[in-house]
């Protein structure tokens, strides 16, 4: 595939060969690398009493080393494509998301019997991938696709034409907005179907957020979001408070100290642990790599809860250097969707840079008690490879977004 | 259509507005507004609750391990070890960490490739269980139980030490075990004597110490416990890399006590022969003190027990106690322990009783004191005396008739001691009971001690209730109690120049370097008496054993030694419990100069028949026929072993040396022997003298026959020394001479009486001895009457 001249470009195309965004793949790249420095020093100690970690400090380490390389690999060929052709390629990512919900279910998914919920596929050598990772950016991308082509003019019929009472309540239903929504609701509700029957509720909390971002910018009416926020608050209220194990959750939340220490409740100990960690790391943190609380107290602590760890090692003022560095890329995804060149290139990045937003939010606020503990990694620094590439990949799309920024006219 | 464009682009227009101004929401929301409350909650956690949630962290990261300080030593006089305290091991398994150590075993088993093999083979709980069983010799089916455990502590042996101990190391760390199997370090208390001054000692319990000087000096003993402080994972793996705090332990103090272990030891061994010898049943004490400041050289009370087996009862008297009694059963716990409490309680200071006829050395010391006595007053004993309508007995139902003030106490004489208190008065006498430390404790440095308990009804009369009929029976020792400490300190007053001292076991407490961090001095509470008055107590009671101014020992005659000079006081008194008597004596020498003082007493020796004057033994139940001659065994094994000379009487028989004659010729032996006081007979015909027996330089009592060889071989065999036991001391002098052997008397002076008889012998039958040893025999009279214990039937 020899390089075109540029004369013989269309202009799409030499939009997307513009430069791309600097600051946004420095932030990526800097969170990256902190990310796996953390990962390495609170997974050494659990590593040498893993099996699967072949009892080696450094195992864990060098497997996310593996997959951030190929990750940065990926981001950058996603970076290169032109986001246009995700419009229809959305499309293949839906229909590849439902597939991969489905496998879930075949032989070679797995999870139920090792942590109750059946949320995993094997993959080969890559080892295993979350479908829900797949649905999240796929419903993403669907989603801009469609809504980038809204109109949300009312329909005009001819005079003097007579107005079945179908074309009536068609009519109606589209005046409030609700006829478009249709099948974002079908879309939605199968996939939150599939997920909740594995279970997984916080990827499907994760989906239903960049989902209702994507909703949100593209311009769908606001009373469907206070609404649907409203219905929303009321299900949570009323499964929080019926049903036994949440309850039991919410205790856990209120008072980590109490279940545990007085009520023998073993589900509060991560918590407890959490907060000790974050706790004793005061101001300044005991310093890189020297965490106790990684010494076998607490569990998961390269997974969603690395970010205690780096709170113990590194204090408040690691901790929010590092939240800072997540803010940054953040404000400058929006502002990527602010810029963007068209609709769906703005939606598109909403949807992904809300995702992430959502769950650096949701993992901190657990690791803190700020919330009932739900199970959400921390983008770049959780273990997890295939999590890793598609957050990678996501990243490159939205850098091959900012790549067809129309520059600033001169003068 | 001209209307319809511009419609259309700002429909385009008002969509990408809506897009632009949603994101920028979300921008503020997602951007700004959610980490607005992570910020907030992490100041919380990490500034506001840092310390409480670091307390927290550190409590469940920290192993706090407790360095025990070493106890400090108690030894005795001359820094002989009483009780020390060496480290020993518990061994605790943990199960949980065994599965661990056996599944990396196993992992790493499987890693192997071909041709490799384990260094050590694998650690199963079959081959750890057969180990720990050859080592620490518990059943191995046992051990494999403990194994299938889901704990982490499993005690398996305690107390292991030295061999033991090595071996347990080696096996942990020869197979890797960790922490599945850990030596966790204890102390434990050590008593080399084993039951040596047991109650003066004390033990040592999980709470401490318990009796004794360790229960008394636990402060100064224990020492300061120090914490070593280090940093742990989840597992209990120890993390030195992070901070590590210690609090140096200090070690307790020493005590060096005044018990000296040879006398002690004496003292127990009278004791518990003179129990066995009547049949004694419920035990007896002896204390022996120096005069002349307090300090207690031993303090024995029988039953005894085992200071590194506390728990065990091991006497005798009181197994009988628990005989008969299922194991398990109520009955048997309360006899076990009331067993227990017998043998640990020290009679020297917490039993109480009525001191009878030894008291009468105080009433002698206050009434010469106050002048209302002298040594030639005479004293008319009919046999009893009627007081205020009670008739009180003396020992002697046919009475003493006149006799001198020495023959008087010679004789415990009670009608003459009622007289000697009614010269007194109440109040005199009642002030001298105060002054002598009878109505308060002595103050000595040991639990238990019993105070006095001064009411109607209690161990001694008050001032205002003490009549004319209680100063009667008070001035021959009776109807009130002291407790033996309270007993001998009083008495040592009497003859030490009238100081009476606060006893003390306790001479310096030094730290771990030595160095003394305390010195006892010697406390003089008041002196009571005048030196002078003192020193004639001394020399009449040195009359009741020596006869030195009455020339006839008397009551205490039983306790005399040639050599020593030995003053003392018979007692015998009635127990609460009808039918049991108490017979003690307290006796000092020498005379002139107490060095020692003693008091040893018998609680109850068995009587033939209820109601009867005799013991089992034949002996008279009395002080004077039981302790006095223990007391006369004791006190010269104890000066000799003091140092203090024997200084012999002019009446007295004394050792001479033998010249030496092997060489010589008969006539210059003769007169060397004649020189020194000793006969002789030949063997053979001989011109010079071939063989002498005994060898020169051998001391042997004036009078004794020497052998001349002249020209014949001495025979070289050995002979069999005889029992002598019971004999008169003609006959022991027969039995003697008949085996080339001589016999050195001691005990009774009076050796023509005839219930004199020998009651002891230095060396024992049945031993080889050269032929011309000195065997020294101890005769005592087993009759001495002087119980009083129905003075007032």
């Amino acid at each position: 595939m020899g390089k075109k001249p540029k004369r013989d470009l269309t202009r799409s195309e030499q939009l997307a060969r513009g430069p791309m965004d600097l600051t946004f793949l420095m932030l990526v790249c800097m969170l990256l690398g902190i990310g796996l420095i953390m990962l390495l020093s609170s997974s050494s100690i659990a590593a040498q009493y893993d099996k699967a970690a072949k009892y080696t400090a450094t195992h864990y380490f060098t497997n996310q080393l593996i997959f951030g390389m190929a990750g940065l690999a990926i981001m950058y060929l996603a970076s290169r494509i032109n986001y246009q052709s995700y419009r229809i390629l959305s499309i293949v990512a839906m229909v590849a998301a439902y597939v991969l919900l489905v496998l879930v279910f075949s032989p070679i998914g797995y999870g139920k019997a090792t942590t109750g919920a059946q949320r995993w596929i094997h993959v080969g050598p890559l080892g295993s991938l979350q479908p829900s990772e797949v649905a999240k950016v796929a419903v993403i991308l669907y989603f801009s696709a469609r809504l980038s082509k809204r109109n949300d003019g009312e329909i005009k019929y001819p005079k003097g034409r007579l107005i079945s009472p179908l074309e009536e309540i068609r009519g109606l239903s589209r005046k409030f907005g609700f006829s478009e929504l249709i099948p974002y609701i079908l879309v939605l509700g199968s996939v939150a179907v599939l997920m909740l029957l594995e279970p997984h509720v916080s990827g499907t909390i994760l989906v239903f957020i960049g989902a209702a971002a994507v909703l949100f910018a593209s311009g769908i009416k606001m009373y469907w979001f206070v609404g649907g926020g409203a219905v929303a608050a009321i299900g949570m209220w009323f499964v929080m408070n019926t049903m036994a194990h949440s309850s039991a959750r919410l205790a856990v939340w209120k008072d980590p100290w109490t279940a545990y220490y007085v009520d023998g409740n073993d589900k509060a100990y991560q918590i407890v642990q959490s907060l000790m960690a974050v706790g004793s790391g005061g101001l300044m943190g005991r310093g890189f790599g020297q965490s106790i609380q990684k010494y076998n107290y607490l569990p998961e602590e390269q997974n969603d809860f690395i970010f205690a760890i780096v709170c113990e090692e590194l204090g408040l003022i690691g901790a929010s250097l590092i939240i800072l560095l997540f803010i940054l890329l953040i404000l400058r995804g929006y502002w990527i969707a602010l810029h963007a060149r068209d609709r769906f290139g703005s939606l598109v990045t909403v949807g992904i840079i809300t995702l992430l937003a959502a769950q650096v939010f949701l993992n901190i606020a657990v690791i803190t008690n700020l919330i009932p503990t739900t199970g959400i990694s921390l983008p770049f620094f959780s273990y997890g490879g295939t999590a890793l590439i598609i957050q990678l990949g996501e990243m490159g799309i939205i850098l091959g977004v900012s790549r067809q920024i129309p520059a600033p006219s001169q003068g | 259509m001209k209307q319809e464009r511009p419609r259309r682009e700002s429909a385009g227009k008002r969509a990408n507005r809506t897009v632009f101004w949603r994101t920028v929401f979300l921008m503020l929301v997602f951007g700004i507004g959610l980490f607005i409350p992570l910020f907030a909650q992490l100041y919380r956690l990490q500034i506001v609750q840092h310390e409480e949630l670091l307390e927290r962290s550190t409590r469940q990261q920290t192993r706090d391990t407790s360095v025990t300080a070493a106890r400090g030593t108690i030894y005795d006089r001359s820094g002989n070890v009483l009780a020390i305290s060496a480290t020993v091991y518990t061994v605790v398994l943990s199960p949980k960490d065994l599965n661990e150590v056996q599944d990396i075993y196993r992992k790493a088993a499987a890693r192997l490739k071909d041709g490799e093999t384990m260094s050590y083979p694998e650690p199963t709980d079959e081959r750890i269980a057969a180990s720990l069983s050859e080592i620490l010799g518990i059943d191995q089916a046992e051990i494999l139980k403990r194994c299938e455990k889901e704990s982490q502590y499993e005690i398996l042996a305690k107390g292991i030490e030295g061999e033991t101990e090595k071996a347990m190391q080696a096996f942990i760390t020869d197979n890797h075990l960790l922490n599945s199997v850990r030596l966790v370090p204890a102390s434990k208390r050590y008593y080399p004597y084993s039951d040596l001054a047991a109650q003066v000692i004390g033990f040592v319990n999980s709470e401490g110490g318990a009796y004794g000087l360790e229960s008394k000096y636990e402060d100064v003993l224990r020492g300061q416990a120090g914490r070593l402080v280090t940093a742990k994972s989840a597992r209990g793996v120890e993390l030195p890399n992070f901070f590590e705090d210690y609090v140096d332990s200090m070690d307790g103090y020493g005590l060096y006590t005044t018990i000296d272990s040879t006398i002690q030891s004496m003292v127990e061994k009278e004791l518990e022969k003179r129990i066995a010898m009547y049949d004694v049943q419920k035990g007896g004490f002896c204390i022996v003190m120096d005069p002349n400041s307090g300090a207690v050289l031993a303090m024995a009370s029988s039953p005894d027990y085992d200071l590194n087996n506390y728990s065990a009862v091991l006497d005798s008297l009181l197994q009988q106690t628990m005989e008969g009694l299922e194991q398990g059963t109520e009955e048997y716990s309360k006899a076990l322990s009331s067993a227990r409490l017998k043998q640990w309680s020290n009679k020297a200071l917490n039993t109480s009783y009525e001191p009878g006829s030894t008291f009468k050395s105080i009433v002698l010391a206050a009434a010469l004191e106050e002048g209302v006595v002298s040594m030639s007053d005479t004293f008319n004993c009919t046999g009893s005396i009627i007081l205020d309508g009670w008739e009180i007995k003396c020992s002697n139902r046919s009475g003493h008739g006149h006799q001198d003030l020495a023959k008087a106490v010679g004789n415990s004489c009670n009608p003459a001691f009622i007289e000697i208190g009614q010269r007194l008065g109440a109040d005199k006498f009642y002030d001298y009971l105060e002054d002598f430390g009878f109505t308060e404790m002595t103050g000595i440095d040991l639990p238990g001690e019993q105070a006095p308990v001064i009411k109607d009804g209690g161990t001694i009369w008050p001032r205002s209730s003490f009549n004319i009929v209680q100063l009667a029976t008070a001035s021959f020792g009776q109807r009130f109690q002291t407790t033996p400490i309270q007993l001998i300190t009083a008495v040592a007053a009497t003859i030490n120049g009238g100081y009476l001292y606060t006893p003390y076991v306790v001479q310096s407490i030094t730290d771990s370097e030595g160095s003394v961090i305390q010195e006892t001095q010697p406390n003089v509470v008041r002196q009571v008496i005048s030196e002078d008055t003192s020193a004639q107590v001394a020399r009449i009671l040195e009359n009741v054993v020596d006869g030195c101014i009455t020339g006839t020992g008397l009551t205490g005659k039983n306790a005399y030694v040639a050599g020593y000079r030995i003053g003392g006081k018979t007692g015998s008194s009635q127990t609460l419990v009808k039918g049991e008597t108490i017979v003690s004596f307290v006796g000092f020498a020498p005379a002139d100069d107490p060095q020692v003082i003693i008091l040893f007493a018998l609680d109850t020796p068995n009587p033939v028949e209820p109601g009867s004057d005799y013991c089992t033994s034949g002996d008279y139940i009395s002080g004077g026929s039981m302790t006095a001659p223990a007391v006369g065994e004791l006190l010269p094994d104890i000066l000799d072993y003091l140092g203090v000379e024997r200084v012999y009487q002019s009446t007295e028989v004394m050792d001479t040396t033998v010249p030496q004659l092997v060489g010589g010729t008969l006539p210059n032996a003769e007169i060397a022997l004649n020189q020194r006081h000793l006969t002789f007979r030949t063997v053979g015909t001989g011109e010079t003298i071939t063989a002498q027996i005994p060898v020169s330089g051998a001391a042997v009592p004036i009078g004794s026959e020497v052998i001349i060889y002249l020209g014949e071989e001495k025979p070289a065999d050995m002979v069999r020394v005889p029992n002598l036991s019971g004999m008169s001391m003609s006959a022991a002098q027969a039995t003697l001479a008949d085996l080339d052997l001589y016999l050195r008397p001691t005990g009774a002076n009076s050796y023509s009486s005839d219930t004199t008889r020998v009651s002891g012998q230095s060396v024992q039958e049945g031993v080889e001895v050269e032929r011309g040893s000195v065997i020294t025999v101890q005769f005592s009279d087993s009759f001495v009457g002087d119980n009083d214990a129905n003075a007032l039937d």
